[in-house]
């Protein structure tokens, strides 16, 4: 999997963290509908976006992913209310601090993805793929050399 | 013993406290191992009052002490505050950790503190130069709350700008990616785990710390990059938010790490994005423990 430092990782690995009312059935209506999405996404499935701490996304970056994407229901939508707004409110302050400690943005990607948007799960995960495909592959303060 | 008014004030103000059984402890500052060092003390009787002082070399935010077993176990308790260390406690408050009745709060009027490394060289002088770069944007020389308040006739500092307190912070944010990288790397190279950045910290208050956790281990507690980074990481993130800015973990710790860099980009980022400054409301909800539904939303796809 892990190439030279500055080369494009051909084949990353990315984790997906989300929630079980929304997004995980997003991804299941995918595969039902049989739609083709590339094979690089791990995906974890937790109760809620406001499960998924910080902390994962740090985990999945020393464990050697490439790329995060972390994914909701969309604001109003939460099975617990306010997860989502909870969450929002909590990754907006975790990418600012991600970033001044030199992580590569392009590899943390947030979504909102209801579990009738099929659709929209394949997109934005083939984009995002395709993104860390295309980004070179340096460490980080949370990868290990 | 030459006595100047801010101490004759301060001890008055802490012998009738612990006379009239208001309180059964003081938390204060007295002389150190050299003029130029104080130190923390605690008064119990009202004959020890004397012990009491404040002066620019007073550094260390007694806030931290609320949170301790030994100290709590006083009940009633007293504490001398600067305005920083104040902000703590209102974010103690606003948290629920202490409650605004058991306190009684005896603020002192701070122009600024010397920067301990400084001070040992034997300066005493407060200058722009001398002091913490958190005293040079201060504004609360006089504390928020307090119950009792002991003016200061310390004169403010003149500030000429020449000393532009955290300008890393416009450096850093100015640079790609890989250079902010390459500077943390570096600092968090140095890091120790001595976790001295967490004790000191008047808001770190879990009696059982996230590193502390081993089923999952989170945090790496040995000594190597990822784990370094993860550690200095997760404490500027829980602190984001609820740091009030009084530095005690960048004075603190033992290699150097510019923590108040991070700590002082977050509380910015913070204000930027929910329009929130922590240690200021007692009334107001810390920010992570509520939300808008048209907080910032641009990131999300």
């Amino acid at each position: 999997m892990a190439g030279k430092t500055g080369e494009n990782v051909k084949d990353p690995r990315i984790i997906a963290f989300v929630c079980n009312w929304c997004t995980y059935s997003g991804a299941d209506l995918a595969g039902t509908s049989r739609m083709k999405y590339a094979d690089n996404i791990r995906v974890i499935k937790l109760p809620c976006s406001g499960r998924i701490d910080p902390l994962f996304i740090v985990e999945a970056f020393k464990k050697g992913a490439k790329g995060v994407l972390v994914s909701g229901c969309h604001p109003g939508d939460c099975h617990y209310t306010s997860g989502n707004y909870h969450s929002r409110r909590k990754y907006a302050a975790f990418r600012d601090l991600l970033n001044y400690l030199g992580v590569d943005l392009n590899r943390v990607e947030f979504s909102w993805i209801s579990a009738s948007e099929g659709n929209k799960w394949v997109s934005v995960v083939s984009e995002f793929t395709e993104k860390i495909k295309s980004l070179p592959d340096v460490h980080d303060i949370f990868s290990s050399r | 013993m030459n006595k100047n008014k801010i101490d004759e004030k301060l001890q008055k103000t802490a012998k009738g406290l612990l006379e009239s059984k208001a309180v059964n402890v003081v938390i204060g500052w007295t002389k150190g191992s050299n003029p130029f060092r104080m130190r923390p003390v605690f008064i119990t009787k009202p004959e020890d009052v004397n012990k009491l002082y404040f002066n620019p070399h007073c550094v260390q935010d007694l806030a931290v002490f609320l949170k301790k077993p030994e100290v709590k176990k006083f009940g009633r308790t007293g504490i001398v505050v600067k305005g920083c260390d104040e902000k703590a406690l209102n974010t103690l408050i606003q948290e629920y950790q202490v409650l605004r009745d058991e306190l009684k709060i005896i603020g002192v009027e701070c122009m600024g503190v010397i920067r301990q490394n400084i001070a040992d060289k034997g300066e005493s002088n407060l200058l722009e130069t001398t002091v913490y770069d958190k005293c040079l944007i201060c504004d609360v020389h006089t504390p928020l709350i307090y119950d009792y308040l002991v003016e200061s006739d310390i004169p403010e500092i003149k500030i000429s700008g020449s000393v532009k307190p955290y300008a890393k912070i416009k450096e850093l944010d100015s640079m790609l990616v890989e250079g902010r990288d390459k500077f943390w790397q570096k600092e968090f190279d140095k890091c120790i785990k001595c976790y001295a950045c967490r004790q000191v910290c008047p808001l770190c208050y879990c009696s059982r710390c996230i590193v502390e956790k081993n089923m999952p281990q989170w945090i790496d507690t040995n000594i190597e990059e990822t784990g370094n980074a993860q550690w200095n990481m997760i404490r500027a993130y829980h602190l984001s938010g609820r740091c009030i800015g009084c530095g005690e973990c960048e004075r603190a710790c033992p290699v150097n790490i510019p923590l108040m860099l991070i700590n002082e980009k977050m509380a910015r980022d913070i204000y930027e994005k929910f329009g929130y400054r922590s240690g200021i409301d007692i009334n107001s909800k810390p920010v992570f423990g509520t939300f808008s539904e048209s907080d910032f939303n641009e990131f999300i796809k």
